[in-house]
C-alpha cells in the first residue's frame, strides 16, 4: 500500500486521471484502473476524496426545482410495480392525456396519496409524529449515539454510535413493554462511530443496549412509555 | 434530538431513512422522497432542460435509491450527494442516450449562485463551504467555468468539451483542472505532494 509520503511512480501516472474519476467524466478500462490503484493508495485515495468533495458541492448548487403534479403518484405506482412503468402507462404519460392528469389533480385535491391509498399510514405531516420515539444512548453518564424507533408497520430502529470507545462488532438487544428481550442484531462500531438500522418485532420498545462480543454492555437507551 | 416519544419526522436522518426504506416502511420512503424530490427533479431538470424528461429521471433516480437503501453505506458521503451523483449519471446517460443537447451552462440561472434555495437544513454539508464554492465559480474566468461545469455536470470529457467549443484538447484539460484547483484553494483543501 502506497502512503501519502511516498507516491510511488503509479501515483503520478493517475495524476492526471483524478479529477476526471472525481467528475466521473473517466470511462472504460482507464477508469477501472484509476480505482484498483485508487482502493490500494491512501495518497490517491485521499486526493480522490478532495477533488470529489468539490465535484459533490457543485451538484448542490443546482436550485431545486417543483416536480410536476402528480409526482409522487406516480413514482408510488413504479415503486409498487417493482419495474418500470409499463408501455401502456408510459404512453399515456408520454402523450399527456388529459383524462390521465385531471385523474392526478383529483386524488391530490382530495389530500390523499397513492402512499396512503393503499392501506397503509396517512401522509406524514397527519400522523408520524405519534410513531416516531427518539432516546439518547448513553454510557456512563454521558450521550455516546442515539436511538431512533419509528413504531409504523413495519417497525424499525436505527441506532447512531459517535463516541464509544470501543471497536469490533456490537450486539443490539431491546426489551419490550413485556419484559421479553431479543436481540436484534449485530453491528460494527469502528472506532467508536457506527449507525445501523434494523426491523423490530411487534411490541413496544423499552429499552435499547449495545453489548460487546464479552458480553458488557456498553451503552444504554430508555425509551419513555 | 431530542429525547422522548411524538417526535417529529424532521429529527430523522436521511440514513435513518433509508433504513426504514430498506426494511419497507412505505411512510420512511415517502418522507426521503419529499424531502429530497425538489433537489433531485431540480438537479435533472438543469442538466436536461425538460420537464418530462426530468421527472423520468428523478423518478428512475428514487427507484435505484429504493432499491439501494439496504446497502447505501455512509463512508460513500452524505445521503443528499449520493443521491444527486446517482441523478446526474442517470440524466447524463438520458442526454447521451437520446443525444439530446444540454442546457446551457451559461445560462444565468443555471446554478443558485445567489444562494436563495439551500437551507441549512436543506443539505448536510458545511454552509460555509457551499457559500465559498459558490462565489469562487462565480469569480472564475468564464471559460474556466464553463468547461468545469460542462464535466461536472454533463459528464463532458476534456475531449468531448475540446470538440464542442472548438478548442485543443489541452486547453479544455487544463480549463477544467485550473477551475477546480481555484475551487480547491476557496475551499483550503490540501494538495497533495
Amino acid at each position: 500500500v502506497s502512503s501519502r509520503a511516498t507516491p510511488s511512480e503509479q501515483c503520478y501516472e493517475i495524476d492526471d486521471d483524478l479529477p476526471d474519476l472525481a467528475l466521473g467524466t473517466l470511462s472504460g478500462r482507464r477508469r477501472a484502473e484509476v480505482l484498483g490503484h485508487v482502493g490500494s493508495c491512501a495518497r490517491c485515495s485521499s486526493e480522490l476524496q478532495a477533488l470529489s468533495t468539490i465535484s459533490d458541492l457543485l451538484l448542490l448548487l443546482a436550485p431545486a426545482a417543483e416536480p410536476p403534479v402528480g409526482f409522487e403518484l406516480r413514482l408510488a405506482d413504479k415503486l409498487r410495480a417493482g419495474a418500470s412503468p409499463p408501455p401502456a402507462r408510459r404512453l399515456l404519460q408520454r402523450i399527456g392525456s388529459l383524462a390521465a392528469a385531471a385523474a392526478v389533480v383529483a386524488v391530490l385535491g382530495a389530500g390523499v396519496g397513492i402512499w396512503a391509498s393503499a392501506g397503509h399510514r396517512s401522509a406524514p405531516d397527519q400522523t408520524a409524529a405519534a410513531d416516531l420515539a427518539s432516546a439518547q444512548l448513553q454510557h456512563n453518564g454521558s450521550a455516546v449515539g442515539q436511538v431512533m424507533i419509528s413504531a409504523g408497520r413495519p417497525a424499525w430502529m436505527f441506532v447512531t454510535v459517535y463516541d464509544l470507545e470501543s471497536t469490533g462488532n456490537v450486539r443490539c438487544a431491546i426489551t419490550l413493554a413485556d419484559g421479553a428481550v431479543d436481540t436484534v442484531g449485530v453491528f460494527k462500531l469502528s472506532s467508536g462511530y457506527g449507525a445501523w438500522g434494523t426491523a423490530l418485532p411487534a411490541g413496544q420498545v423499552r429499552s435499547v443496549r449495545l453489548v460487546s462480543s464479552a458480553g458488557v454492555t456498553l451503552a444504554s437507551a430508555r425509551i419513555s412509555a | 434530538v431530542s429525547n422522548g416519544r411524538n417526535q417529529d419526522e424532521a429529527d430523522l436522518s436521511d440514513e435513518a431513512l433509508l433504513s426504514g426504506m430498506s426494511v419497507g416502511d412505505e411512510w420512511a420512503g415517502l418522507v426521503f422522497v419529499r424531502r429530497h424530490q425538489g433537489r433531485i427533479f431540480g438537479l435533472a431538470q438543469r442538466i436536461l432542460g425538460e420537464a418530462s424528461l426530468a421527472e423520468d429521471v428523478a423518478q428512475e433516480a428514487f427507484m435505484r435509491i429504493f432499491r439501494h437503501a439496504a446497502v447505501y453505506d455512509a463512508r460513500r458521503g452524505a445521503v443528499t450527494t449520493w443521491a444527486l451523483t446517482i441523478t446526474r449519471n442517470l440524466a447524463i446517460d438520458t442526454l447521451r442516450s437520446r443525444r439530446a443537447t444540454p442546457t446551457d451552462p451559461d445560462e444565468p440561472l443555471f446554478l443558485d449562485l445567489t444562494g436563495s434555495t439551500v437551507s441549512p437544513e436543506d443539505v448536510a454539508v458545511a454552509q460555509d463551504d457551499l457559500a465559498r464554492v459558490r462565489v469562487a465559480l462565480d469569480d472564475l474566468p468564464a471559460d474556466q467555468r464553463r468547461a468545469l461545469l460542462l464535466a461536472a455536470m454533463y459528464g463532458r470529457s476534456a475531449s468531448e468539451i475540446a470538440r464542442a467549443e472548438v478548442i485543443p484538447l489541452g486547453t479544455a484539460k487544463s480549463r477544467v483542472r485550473l477551475g477546480l484547483a481555484k475551487l480547491r484553494e476557496v475551499l483550503a483543501i490540501e494538495e497533495i505532494q
